[in-house]
Order: C-alpha cells, then sequence, then structure tokens
C-alpha cells in the first residue's frame, strides 16, 4: 500500500504531527471550523510519550523550528540537547480528556487492558510473546483485553497467540503515515477502550500507560521488556525506565502517585486555552471571546 | 578631537553689536576666573544641567525669607528662580561669564558671582550652600585646578555654622557610568579638559561613607544621605537611608517600579551598553542600590542651631515641573503623601495628569510585572495564566459597560500591585479624560509586556521567533481572549497618546513612533533604551530566524519535490486505471497478484506452523 512505500526524503518534519489524529484533536479543541483537515502546524508536535528530546528518534530536523512538547521536564531535556524553539503545549490526549470528561453513569470498569510493547515499520521487536502471556494471566484478575499494534495485529499468527490465551485481541487503528490513512479517532477509541477497564499493563513503559494512569486507571509495568532492533541507547533506553519511574513498575502500583506523574508527563495541567494554543501553533486567531 | 573644532566648523563668534547694545547689568560680580567665550549650558560642550521637582522641594525645606543662598555651579534656571521666589537672598556662582550675564539679566533679584570657586570671599558664609551639580564644574579653564576633595571642602567652608550644604555627587560606580556607551566622549566635550573619570584620584569619594568622612571633616555633619537615580542632571527619585539596603522594606516593590520608570525616562533614546533597569534590579534585589546610584545627595549641617533636617524613605518627583510624592511606611502601613503639587491641571492627547497618585495600604504584596517576568524564566504557564486571568478579571470588574475609566485605563502590568486581598493600582501618572474600552486597555497592558519580553531579551516560553503581536495573542489567549492585528493597532494608538502625553511627541515624533509600536519583530532591539546587548540579542534572534527560514526553504523544496512526484504517479495511475482496457485488465491483475501472495503466505506460515507442532510432539 502506498502508505507504506519510502517516500523521497526520510520521514519528514510534519507529517508526524497528524499520527493517531493528533493534530486533528488540536484542531477540534481549538474549534477550528474543519478539524478533520487541519493547517499545518508551525513546528514539530511530540507524537509520543519519550524520555529524548521529545523528537523520535532520527527524525530529520529542519534547523530553527519549533517543537511543541508535552511536558516541562520533556522542554528542559530538549534544551539540554541542544534545541532552543521549545514549547510546551501538553499532550493531544490530555486535550482529549479535557474535551470528554468521564461521563457519570459510565459503566463500571472491568478487567485489564494489556499493550504488548510493540516496534513500529522500521524497528521491528523481537522476545516472547507466550512467556509475556502467561505472567498476564497469572497476574490479571478478570477479563484481558490485548491491544496490539497495527502491524502486529494485522499478522495472524501474532494474533492467533493471543486469542488462543483467551484475552480479546483489539487494535486502535493506524496511526497514518505521510498524510494519508490516518485513523483520526485513534486516542478517541483509545479513550474508550483505556475507560472500559480497571488496568492498564504493559511490559514496558510508553504513551498508553501514562494514558492509562491520567484517566485514573491502576497501571502496572512488568515483564519481559522485549528487545527492540537497533535500539537506540542515547538516552539510557529501557532500563532507565525502570530507574526513573519505578513508580509505575511492579505488579501493583500506587494509583495517586502515578496519576499525578501522569500529569506531569502528558503536561494535562499546562494546557493552553484554545485562543493561545491556536496562536503557539500558528493557526489563525479566533477573534471572539 | 573636538567635534567643534575650529578647522571643521564654521563658529558663529562673538556677536559685539549685540555685547555692546545689551544694558549693563548691576546684579552681576566677576571673582576672577570667569570663562569667556563659553557656557555650560550648550549640551555639546557639557552635561546637562541638575533639576528636578524631589530637589526643589528639598531645597525649599532651607530656604525662605531672609535666608543667605548660594547655588554654585550651573543649575537650571528653575531651581534658582524657586530658591529667590522663596524670599531667600540668592547668589549664584557660574564659571562661565556669557551664562552669568544671561542669569543676570533674566533674574535681577538674584547676585551672580562669576568665576572660579577658588575666587569666592573666604569670608562669605551662607544659610544654604546648593551644589546640585555637583563639584565638577567649579573650577574654570582659567587659573588654581582645585581637586574634587578640595571643592567639597571650599563648599563647606561657605556654609555657617547654623547653614546646610546640599551636595549632589556623582558616583563612578554609579549605573550611569557603567552603562555609558561613548566612544571618545572625553574627547567629544569641550569641558573636561581634565577627564571627570579620573579612577586614580584617592582623594575623591567614592562612596558615602567618604562624603561624609569628608564633609565631616570639613566640620559639618551629614543629616540626610539619598542614593539618588537616575541621572545626576535630573533626579526623579530619592531613596532616603532609612529605605537604602533594606530589602525586606515594604517599600521596596514601589521602590523598583519607580526607578524602573524613571531610568526608561532618563535613558531613552540615549545609546548604552546594556539597559541599566536590569543592573538596578539586580542591585535592587541585593540592596545594593546606593552602591550603583548616579549620585548621592546628602545634606549636612553646620555646627550651630541649623534648622532640623527632614528624612524621607522614598522621593519620587518630575524631571520637569513641581510635582513630587513621597512613599512612607508606618506600622505596615504605606501612604502615599503628595509634597508638592502640580502647578496647573495638565491635559494632553486626551490624558489628565494624576495630582493625587494611591498606593494601596497593604505592604505584603509583589508587583505583576515582576512574577510575571519571573513566571515567563521559569517556564511556569500555569502561574503565568493565573495571574494573567487575576489581572484580566480585576481590569473587567473596574469597567462600566464595557469602559474603563481612571488610571486603571492605562495602567501596565508594572502599575498593578498584587496583594492578598487581589490587584491594586501604584502610583501612575496618567488617565484618560474619557473612558477607554477595557478590552483596549487589557491588549495595551499586556502588549507592553510582549513587547518588554522580546525588546528586553528576556527569557519567556513562546517560540523565540516571536513578534509583539504573536506574544499578545498568546497571553491573551490564555485569559481566553482572542486577538487580531486590529485590536492590537488599538492598543498601540492607546499607548501612543500615553507618551504623547508623557513626553511630549511632536507630530512627526509621533508618526514614527507608531511606525516603530507597530513592527516590534524578533530583530527589534529596543523600543525606548537602546542597549548594545539587547541589539546582540536581537541579532542573534535574527539570526536564528534567518537560518531557520533557510533549512525551511531547503526543506519545503524537498517537499514539493516529493509530493510532486507522488501526485504525478498517483495522477497517472488514475488515468491509466480509468481510461484503457489494458489499465482495468492491470487492475484486476494486480488485485489477483495481491490475493495470490496473501494466500501464499498464509499457506507457508501454516505449514510451518504445522510442522513446528510435529516436531514439539516428537520431542
Amino acid at each position: 500500500m502506498a502508505a507504506h512505500q519510502q517516500p523521497v526524503t526520510d520521514e519528514g518534519m510534519h507529517h508526524a504531527n497528524y499520527h493517531y489524529g493528533h493534530a486533528h484533536l488540536l484542531a477540534r479543541y481549538c474549534a477550528l471550523p474543519d478539524p478533520l483537515h487541519p493547517p499545518r502546524l508551525q513546528g514539530y508536535l511530540q507524537h509520543g510519550w519519550n524520555m529524548g528530546d521529545g523528537l523520535a528518534p532520527g527524525t530529520p530536523f529542519v534547523e530553527g523550528s519549533r517543537i511543541f512538547a508535552w511536558s516541562e521536564e520533556t522542554r528542559r531535556r530538549s534544551w539540554s540537547q541542544g534545541r532552543r524553539d521549545v514549547v510546551v503545549v501538553g499532550a493531544p490526549f490530555a486535550y482529549l480528556v479535557e474535551m470528554e470528561p468521564e461521563p457519570a453513569g459510565a459503566p463500571e470498569p472491568e478487567g485489564t487492558i494489556f499493550y504488548p510493547f510493540h516496534g513500529w515499520e522500521g524497528q521491528q521487536i523481537s522476545g516472547d510473546h507466550q512467556k509475556l502471556i502467561d505472567e498476564v494471566k497469572a497476574v490479571e484478575q478478570g477479563p484481558v483485553t490485548a491491544c496490539l499494534y497495527w502491524n502486529e495485529y494485522r499478522m495472524k499468527s501474532v494474533r492467533k497467540i493471543y486469542e488462543k490465551a483467551g484475552f480479546r485481541v483489539i487494535c486502535h487503528g493506524y496511526r497514518g503515515f505521510w498524510w494519508r490513512e490516518h485513523n483520526r479517532d485513534f486516542l478517541i477509541g483509545q479513550l474508550a477502550e483505556l475507560r472500559r477497564h480497571r488496568r492498564v499493563v504493559s511490559n514496558r513503559l510508553c504513551s498508553a500507560v501514562w494514558y492509562g494512569a491520567l484517566t485514573s486507571r491502576d497501571v502496572a509495568v512488568y515483564g519481559d521488556p522485549m528487545v527492540l532492533d537497533n535500539a537506540d541507547p542515547t538516552f539510557g533506553g529501557e532500563p532507565r525506565l525502570r530507574r526513573q519511574w519505578p513508580e509505575l513498575y511492579g505488579h501493583e502500583t500506587d494509583a495517586a502517585a502515578t496519576h499525578a506523574l501522569a500529569r506531569l508527563q502528558l503536561g494535562a495541567d499546562e494546557l493552553a486555552h484554545p485562543d493561545e494554543l491556536r496562536a503557539l501553533l500558528g493557526w489563525p486567531a479566533s477573534t471572539e471571546r | 578631537m573636538s567635534e567643534r573644532c575650529a578647522a571643521l566648523l564654521r563658529d558663529q563668534g562673538t556677536d559685539y553689536a549685540a555685547a555692546l547694545s545689551a544694558p549693563p547689568v548691576t546684579n552681576l560680580r566677576r571673582l576672577g576666573g570667569e570663562m569667556f567665550a563659553w557656557t555650560d549650558g550648550d549640551p555639546r560642550r557639557s552635561s546637562a544641567l541638575p533639576r528636578g521637582a524631589v530637589l526643589r522641594h528639598l531645597l525649599g525645606r532651607y530656604a525662605g525669607p531672609g535666608r543667605s543662598v548660594l547655588v554654585a555651579g550651573p543649575h537650571a534656571d528653575e531651581v534658582v528662580v524657586a530658591l529667590a521666589d522663596s524670599g531667600a537672598s540668592v547668589s549664584w556662582l557660574l564659571r562661565s561669564l556669557l551664562d552669568a550675564e544671561d542669569a543676570a539679566r533674566n533674574h535681577p533679584q538674584i547676585t551672580v558671582l562669576s568665576g572660579a570657586v577658588s575666587k569666592l570671599d573666604p569670608t562669605e558664609k551662607y544659610d544654604l550652600v546648593v551644589a546640585a551639580d555637583g563639584v565638577d564644574r567649579l573650577n574654570s579653564a582659567e587659573g588654581e585646578q582645585l581637586s574634587a576633595a578640595e571643592l567639597i571642602d571650599r563648599l563647606a567652608e561657605a556654609v555657617r555654622p547654623e547653614g546646610v550644604l546640599v551636595l549632589v555627587h556623582d558616583n563612578r560606580l554609579g549605573v550611569h557610568h557603567t552603562v555609558r556607551l561613548e566612544p571618545g566622549a572625553r574627547e567629544r566635550l569641550d569641558s573636561e579638559w581634565y577627564p571627570a573619570e579620573d579612577e586614580n584620584d584617592p582623594q575623591r569619594p567614592a562612596s558615602p561613607e567618604q562624603l561624609a568622612a569628608r564633609l565631616t571633616t570639613a566640620g559639618l555633619s551629614v543629616d540626610a544621605s539619598y542614593a539618588a537615580f537616575p541621572d545626576p542632571a535630573a533626579l526623579t527619585v530619592l531613596i532616603g537611608d532609612g529605605l537604602q539596603g533594606k530589602v525586606s522594606s515594604p517599600l521596596r516593590p514601589r521602590l523598583g517600579t519607580a526607578l524602573s520608570q524613571a531610568l526608561a525616562a532618563a535613558f531613552r533614546d540615549r545609546p548604552v551598553l546594556c539597559d541599566p533597569r536590569r543592573l538596578v534590579k539586580r542591585a535592587l534585589l541585593a540592596g545594593a542600590e546606593t552602591t550603583v546610584a548616579p549620585a548621592w545627595l546628602v545634606i549636612a549641617r553646620g555646627p550651630g542651631d541649623a534648622p532640623a533636617v527632614d528624612r524621607h524613605e522614598l522621593l519620587v518627583g518630575d524631571a520637569r515641573g513641581t510635582f513630587a510624592y513621597e512613599v512612607s511606611s508606618t506600622a505596615g502601613e504605606v501612604r502615599t503623601t503628595v509634597v508638592e503639587p502640580l502647578a496647573e491641571p495638565i491635559e494632553r492627547s486626551g490624558l489628565r495628569r494624576i495630582s493625587e497618585p494611591t498606593a494601596p495600604g497593604a505592604d505584603d504584596g509583589y508587583v505583576l510585572e515582576e512574577r510575571l517576568l519571573h513566571l515567563a524564566a521559569t517556564n511556569d504557564l500555569r502561574g503565568m495564566r493565573l495571574e494573567l486571568a487575576q489581572f484580566d478579571t480585576w481590569l473587567r470588574a473596574l469597567a462600566l459597560d464595557g469602559l474603563l475609566s481612571g488610571p486603571a485605563a492605562l495602567a501596565g502590568v508594572a502599575d498593578v500591585f498584587v496583594t492578598e486581598r487581589g490587584p491594586a493600582l501604584l502610583p501612575t501618572r496618567w488617565e484618560p479624560v474619557e473612558p477607554v474600552p477595557v478590552e483596549t486597555a487589557a491588549v495595551r497592558a499586556v502588549w507592553q509586556l510582549a513587547v518588554q519580553l522580546i525588546t528586553s531579551g528576556q527569557p519567556h516560553p513562546w517560540p523565540i521567533a516571536s513578534n509583539a503581536v504573536d506574544l499578545t495573542a498568546i497571553m491573551l489567549g490564555m485569559v481566553g481572549q482572542g486577538v487580531g492585528a486590529e485590536q492590537v493597532r488599538e492598543a498601540v494608538e492607546l499607548h501612543l497618546r500615553l507618551e504623547t502625553a508623557d513626553l511630549e511627541l511632536s507630530l512627526s515624533e509621533q508618526h514614527d513612533r507608531r511606525l516603530q509600536l507597530l513592527a516590534v519583530t524578533p530583530g527589534t532591539a529596543a523600543v525606548d533604551v537602546p542597549g548594545f546587548r539587547e541589539l546582540t540579542e536581537a541579532l542573534w534572534r535574527q539570526r536564528y530566524e534567518a537560518s531557520h527560514l533557510l533549512a525551511m526553504m531547503e526543506w519545503t523544496e524537498q517537499m514539493i519535490k516529493s509530493r510532486d512526484l507522488a501526485v504525478s504517479k498517483m495522477d497517472w495511475e488514475v488515468q491509466f486505471y480509468k481510461k484503457t482496457w489494458a489499465g482495468r485488465f492491470l487492475w484486476v491483475a494486480r488485485s489477483g497478484y495481491r490475493v495470490i501472495v496473501r494466500d501464499s503466505r498464509k499457506f507457508v506460515r501454516g505449514r510451518r506452523a504445522r510442522r513446528a507442532e510435529q516436531t514439539n510432539a516428537v520431542r
């Protein structure tokens, strides 16, 4: 499919802004007239939680561009790495939670949603899925939903392993590539799934775990973290995750502590007002109050 | 080389006809050592003449009927006239004969003494000796040259035992010298036949303590000592010894604002090494304002029964005119008292000068501008939103039907003091005659902060290459107010009215200023005090922006190529599929091929899985 073809340039500057429907969500928050087709963002939006400078490793960077980081901590780290024009805006998912608070009469959440650590189009992971499943089954009580990354979800063999374990297997969709085939409702679907469950677990600390903590779900990171091909050790790799955020590791964690950390990491207390965000992202101003 | 070098510039020469036709003056005495073909009133030859409402207020305390006054050195006419108008008998010592003749002619009630201070009659003593110009213009080019210390002694000698000396002494460590950017100043000024900034004179008092010690040795005692800002020639803020160095004083926030405004006015359009406000702000935090004060004003008394000396904590006044007020604190209550009222009501460009400044009574709080700058520097967006929202709510609550009257309509964030009870106004200078829309007032306040953030090179959490309109939009966006260029333009117009009233701008100056204020971009260095440091900051921002734009052009070029190629391929495909049987055939073939590939992969995977199961079973 066209989306998988390598473009003339490597992964470009702005197309990642549309991953997971991020730009579309922000456009909706800013009440832009056509949020399904948002105007270009004047900079790079951090598109996943990371422990680096806010950009995905290897992102070709147009010198001097703005970076829209999720949190103040990321901004500081980015500054320490030589980036200068870094502006904290908060994570798009945090805006979504702000726009769609949990309804009062929502059904009682139950069971666990499990996010096996995934690779992506450019990096595959290797590890023992079955061992991981066994541990999840031993720890978790109630029904388990396994949420696979889109390419693993398409691999029937991988999907079958989880199905055989009795898990409900889902996928939030395709994040999009090179401005095509984005699932604009990616995060909306993810939020709905997170809210269905009582616990959110993964074998590696990742965006989904922080999202779970932000939505006040119990979160836990345990099990074989698996190995990513050509993993970039610049920012400390997987061992650093455990060392820096031990509060999220283990079978049981402190919900209040993880929620507070998630608010920090996702910049949930830094969210900009719609008019402010328009001005920051370089979108047209709204003159109505 | 002098700018007025006779070889290069035509001098007007002496107007002999005018000199011969001028009526003789009887109130002029030549002491000897007077300078011919010279004037201290020409800014190209000498520095500005001392003036200011606070100076006039202080001097007025010791003048009065029956008292004899010696004004030593050049001063602004208004200062000397005010002394004479008090009923005192005023003698005015001027080294320039031209200046002396003018003074004698224009002020027949004053006795003018022309010559060098060394020629003063040592037996003549005065109830009040005024040397607000310091001692640097008391020597003449002719004859004996006294050192600074000797000049101070000579002034002290002229004070009666029950008399008072008011002396303004230039501080060589003062901020005005530190930030000075005047290459060749020594060669430029005709008055500096000896350099004014000789750092190697160990006798010249270099601190208030050394000055007091010198005066004590000369037989006087210093009763009050003020750190004087922003310029020795225009003292508008005097910090009394009760406030100097007291970093916990409740007057401190007001002092910061008063100094910032005074420095901005004094250094406006004066090229400097760096904006003096930053240096003074740091000094204030360290309680070191006396060390960096441009001058010290001391009031010293003779050993006899001299009048009591008032001691003020903080005096603020106009550079020109009479208006001055005192800020004091007692038992946690801060009071603002007008000590010299406006001579007459002033209205300019639709604004009215405030005659009774107010200050909030509470002593515990902070100046909003300082808090916002701190929050901006520490990237505290949450705090920033809270503060701006509080300011916005306060401003809107003061409005009636969307219109704002009174001083709040022109309040900047530097004029707002936030206490536990909420924001309140610090003393301001102007209010609109007709109310202004609250939106415009709010946009002006925030826009002014945006301009300050950009032009002063202050750190802030927003994009580096933001212009003033961008930053205004972001900050007002924080309080839910969308703003466009039109609203900013209205705010700039309001701001221009304020500057026109305050600085008495001409129409052409207003026009130039409007253009300057509407075009505050990342490359703008300064809009008030042109600092070299700020200029280099602006240059850095310009380079950042320029190199980003170059990188962006390159990237855009690549993107266009890539998109063109993608569109071309897709277009070719679409046309092919749509128009030809071959295309349709190929489309079917490609779909079939995909099905086969998918199923064969499935088959291979299934076979591998079966083999693996068999192998496991065997084991």
